[in-house]
């Protein structure tokens, strides 16, 4: 199937994870010819989102470069018939409560769990955006946009006295919320209020007293109470207790700017999942002209010496490319060995411990789930170590009506991720307390990542060949984008990085000659490449004329001929 | 702004490369139009806006990007449709076998209830036929959906496919209107819903 293949890209990406899906949509997008190729059958590498099936073979066989040390566990019976049997021999014992937890958990076995498959999409790395943050923000401005929905984020939440409590975020949160009294709502609200004006005053004495000290001592000196610093440390600057004053503020901030523009809390979560954010980036990558092939496996990379350009052999073919840009855990070996160093370790390391996890019920009171759940955010502290929980019910998209879903995840302390993450699981999902979620199953595992030290530079050394990151602990997407657009940026320096792509209502279409579609309603960058094609097009020696006339389903014919060796 | 339109559904286009799938699209949002350039200029869906019973429904109609020619249409594509033009090329039995293919993909990963067309395209092509129009109408009463033979070239049928795979939706949305179901909950991000409004906290002093 190779053989249908150009022989020469500008840009050839491997992988089709986040970063890389990135840089091939930008690249594609200014008129470069890119070619997309993934070793993986399906869309997203360690960032894609897998129905349960597949999650269970995925793990099943042990994941693979990017996804280690994983094992699941079913807590509920094969069928439902083994599940009536066992309750029977236990039933009398119980109270009223108990009982009805455990009919929600009756409801399911591994086979009813199964048939719903298809209903779940269960993320490796999921991700929750700031309404007003880099990843939402490139979506409109890129217009990509338009290939996904979202939903709100319903609450953030936080931990307080062993009580999962709402953290206000809208005007009518903090009037109706029971969780704090009078005097918190208003301490709370001057707060956030000093935060918002925080900055516009450059000569503020507040401002210059606190550099250098962490936002907790500031926190302190506001003297507000014990929950509502748990709530602004926890939920909305998201900090540790040595955060400096200076990024909590920027973080308090971030919180404040994303509020009021979607929903009622500033976070929205992908419907479908996290997988289809890269999708979407491949998606555009392809409207303007990408190439797309999956399950292909890179033999080796070679780059000439004298004109740096790149050889990528790819199932026995030699495809040539100015750049190539690759996902850390898909550079060949062979390359890598003969490499040591440039492109930094071969191995890839321990990055995020992960738990999924599937219950009945949901996590914490009725009101932080009413109306059958939403998307809940809560992040969670153990010692010096802390991990984001996202809950999500299948208004979400991502497993089906009467389920719940948990992803956590944590930075990797070691290759045993369910040692790292049970501190918080043991908050979450705690066997003695009757009002915790039941688990039906769970799941953990590793994303490898890139280590980064000193000795590993930022950027790669080769001026042809890139290396995108794996996922970073963050809740959004910035580091990431940020790394995209560093590589979009020594690759094409001057290009602009994802610019808007016309609506298709805005490119208006004359008759039935192309040259009558009217240039007027496409953007500049968009124009200009028309007319590069089209001088190029008069250039070449005009040897496609009797292609021309063969009518309007020339290059469709064109590529019949190509797809036979399908 | 109000609103122009009474419905919006969103409409696929699925097949193997070749068929004509994009003339098929051109044809019908355009009446006619040389598809050379689009991947320049970035077209991934057409609108054209028609009316029945008294309704203006839009149909977005999205084109698959050349994302099927090596089997790697994103599960995204298939996420929100309401409609899908099976389409394969009466002059290329392979395009016709491979139509099984993309029913079980769009059995994977669209939702269960999407309204299915089949057409076989270039009919104008008599003379090249590779597939009859029997074997056409004989799969499409296997899968239980409507057939017919159409030509974005010499402008047959398009219309009218799209017209019936239009009414059909729109009768089972109906119904569906009527047995009540709640609507799911995905928004779409747009340019002017970014603007901000008001932010509490510019009120909060009421406290």
């Amino acid at each position: 199937m190779s053989d249908d293949l150009p022989d020469k890209f500008d840009l050839i990406v491997i992988g089709t994870g986040f970063p890389e899906s990135c840089v091939a949509a930008a690249a594609s997008r200014i008129g470069k010819t890119v070619l997309h190729i993934d070793p993986n059958e399906y869309y997203g590498g360690v960032w894609a989102s897998f129905n349960l099936e597949s999650f269970c073979a995925l793990l099943e066989q042990g994941g693979n470069k990017e996804l280690r040390n994983a094992s699941q566990k079913w807590h509920v019976a094969e069928t439902l018939k083994v599940a009536e049997a066992e309750s029977d021999t236990v039933a009398g014992e119980t109270n009223i409560k108990t009982d009805a937890a455990k009919q929600n958990v009756l409801d399911w076995s591994r086979e009813t769990l199964l048939q719903q498959s298809r209903r779940f999409n269960l993320d490796l790395s999921p991700k929750i955006l700031y309404s007003a943050g880099r990843l939402v923000q490139l979506l409109v401005s890129s217009n990509i946009c338009r290939y996904a929905e979202f939903r709100a984020v319903d609450h953030v939440c936080t931990r307080f006295q062993n009580n999962i409590i709402n953290v206000p975020c809208s005007r009518s949160d903090v009037f109706n919320t029971k969780d704090l009294n009078i005097v918190e709502k208003r301490l709370l609200m001057k707060f956030l209020t000093l935060c918002m004006t925080y900055g516009e005053d450059k000569t503020d004495e507040d401002a210059l007293q606190f550099r250098g000290k962490t936002f907790r001592e500031y926190l302190q000196e506001q003297k507000v109470t014990e929950k509502i610093s748990i709530c602004v440390m926890q939920a909305i600057a998201m900090c540790n207790d040595d955060t400096s004053f200076e990024e909590g503020m920027a973080r308090t901030q971030q919180f404040l700017n994303s509020l009021g523009r979607y929903g009622n809390t500033p976070f929205l979560f992908p419907m479908y999942g996290c997988g289809e954010i890269p999708q979407c980036f491949c998606r555009l990558c392809a409207v303007f002209g990408g190439i797309y092939c999956l399950k292909r496996q890179i033999d080796d990379i070679n780059i000439e010496a004298d004109t740096n350009i790149a050889s990528v052999v790819l199932e026995g073919k030699t495809i040539k490319a100015q750049h190539v840009v690759s996902a850390p855990g898909h550079l060949p070996n062979a390359f890598l060995q003969r490499n040591v160093g440039v492109y930094g370790q071969a191995e890839l390391v321990n990055s995020l411990s992960r738990g999924i996890f599937l219950s009945a019920t949901p996590l914490g009171s009725e009101e932080l789930n009413s109306g059958g759940g939403g998307v809940n955010l809560l992040r969670l502290l153990a010692g010096t170590q802390e991990a984001i929980l996202i809950q999500l019910s299948h208004f979400s998209g991502t497993c089906p009506k009467g389920v719940f879903l948990f992803h956590i995840t944590t930075t990797a302390q070691s290759d045993q991720p369910a040692q790292d993450l049970a501190p918080f699981v043991s908050q979450v999902f705690n066997p003695d307390d009757e009002n915790a979620p039941k688990l039906l199953y769970s799941a953990y595992f590793t994303i490898m990542g890139r280590e980064r030290t000193s000795a590993t530079p930022n950027v790669d050394v080769s001026t042809t060949i890139f290396c995108t990151s794996t996922p970073y602990y963050e809740l959004d997407y910035d580091k990431s984008i940020i790394s995209a657009r560093e590589i979009f940026a020594k690759l094409y320096a001057d290009a602009e990085f994802l610019p808007r792509a016309p609506d298709p209502e805005e490119i208006v279409i004359e008759g039935e000659d192309p040259r009558a579609l009217s240039e007027n309603s496409l953007p500049d960058d968009l124009r200009e490449q028309l007319r590069e094609l089209e001088n190029s097009a008069e250039n070449m020696d005009i040897e496609d004329t009797d292609a021309a006339q063969a009518g309007e389903c020339t290059q469709e014919d064109a590529e019949t001929q190509n797809m036979d060796a399908d | 702004m109000a609103k122009t339109y009474d419905y919006l559904f969103k409409l696929l286009l699925i097949g193997d490369s070749g068929v004509g799938k994009t003339c098929i699209l051109f044809r019908f949002s355009e009446d006619a139009f040389n598809t050379t350039f689009i991947s320049t200029i970035g077209i991934d869906f057409k609108i054209r806006t028609i009316e029945f019973d008294g309704k203006k429904i839009k149909l977005q109609i999205w084109d698959t990007a050349g994302q099927e020619r090596f089997r790697t249409i994103t599960t995204a594509y298939y996420r929100g449709a309401m409609g899908i033009m099976l389409v394969y090329d009466i002059t290329q039995e392979k395009s016709f076998e491979n139509i099984k293919n993309w029913i079980r993909n769009i059995e994977e990963n669209a939702s269960a209830d999407v309204e299915k067309m089949l057409l076989g395209n270039k009919c104008e092509l008599n003379d090249k036929r590779q597939v009859s129009r029997e074997r056409g109408e004989q799969l499409a009463i296997e899968y239980g959906i409507k057939f017919m033979e159409t030509s974005a070239k010499a402008s047959i049928n398009v219309e009218e496919a799209f017209l019936t795979l239009a009414s059909d939706i729109k009768a089972k949305m109906e119904k569906r209107l009527e047995a009540n179901n709640p609507p799911k909950g995905g928004h779409q991000l747009k340019f002017a819903e970014t603007r901000k409004t008001e932010t509490w906290l510019s009120k909060c002093n009421l406290l």
